[in-house]
């Protein structure tokens, strides 16, 4: 645990520069990305052992916050994605290693122009779907109760 | 006689290799990082761009889950990116934990939910069964 803060302290303290920096990012985003990865398959299995649960979990996620949340993740995954076919290229091609700097420029350059458009596309999704609860006089600042799922009970 | 073997000093390192599963489990992180990338980003690109949360309903999963084409590739998805996932956890965790009785009950753990993971939602993507919700 000593190990961990240790860790925590030094890699923000660290002028690794790019590859430090990449290292980090790598990881958070990995973490990040299990985190949800692991509440999000075990949820989505209810679909089949406990429909009920599962009807009311997709209408949490329509809850603005952990909407945001979705787009941190949508952020993880495409980052994680281009950096570890980077790691993977780098791994199998030593002769390139020359170019660990620019490879990282390359990285987070697909993933702003990847991720800035569907950014701003999902964050207007997010006011589009509060705008229209708005108009029929709801919000989507409530989370529908769970028996509202009953129906769909085994 | 003894002294000339004092003088001719030769280490002897002992090295036994106990398996190939850190070789495996390299290999399998970036092999399985080439088909996320298509399964994984695709699945984000598809579920949440495409499509979105905010009109997701039971009834959109089941309209998707009707056809074996989606179930299979859930799967496919599910079977990478849970092992892919628990092993990369299990890397970062090993530089904190320095006990290797600790690393040992640590990676029985892991694999246990890797297991355990796989085969409960395998079975609930396999035996979804659509018409309940159309």
């Amino acid at each position: 645990m000593s190990s961990l803060i240790l860790t925590i302290r030094e890699s923000l303290r660290y002028r690794g520069r790019s590859g430090h920096i990449s290292w980090m990012a790598h990881r958070v985003s990995g973490i990040a990305i299990l985190a949800f990865l692991v509440i999000h398959v075990w949820d989505t299995a209810n679909a089949h052992f406990w429909p009920q649960a599962y009807a009311w979990s997709v209408a949490l996620f329509k809850y603005p916050l952990i909407a945001v949340g979705e787009l941190v993740i949508m952020a993880a995954v495409l980052y994680h994605a281009f950096n570890g076919i980077r790691i993977t290229l780098l791994d199998f091609k030593p002769e390139w290693w020359m170019h660990q700097q620019r490879s990282a420029t390359i990285v987070w350059t697909i993933f702003l122009v990847l991720f800035i458009p569907i950014a701003i596309y999902m964050i207007s999704g997010i006011f589009g779907h509060c705008s229209e609860l708005a108009a029929h006089g709801s919000t989507c600042w409530q989370i529908p109760p769970f028996s509202d799922f009953a129906k769909y009970a085994n | 006689m003894a002294a000339a073997t004092s003088s001719q000093k030769i280490t002897v390192r002992k090295f036994q290799v106990h398996s190939n599963f850190e070789r495996f489990a390299y290999l399998f992180m970036r092999m399985s990082g080439v088909a996320l990338l298509i399964l994984a980003v695709g699945h984000m690109l598809i579920q949440h761009v495409l499509n979105s949360s905010s009109n997701l309903t039971i009834e959109f999963v089941a309209a998707q889950w009707d056809s074996w084409g989606w179930k299979v590739y859930d799967i496919l998805l599910l079977w990478l990116a849970i092992p892919h996932g628990i092993n990369g956890l299990r890397n970062i965790l090993e530089d904190y934990i320095h006990n290797p009785a600790t690393v040992k009950l640590v990676n029985r753990l892991l694999a246990l939910f890797v297991v355990a993971t796989v085969i409960w939602a395998t079975i609930g993507m396999a035996l979804f069964d659509a018409s309940r919700f159309q």
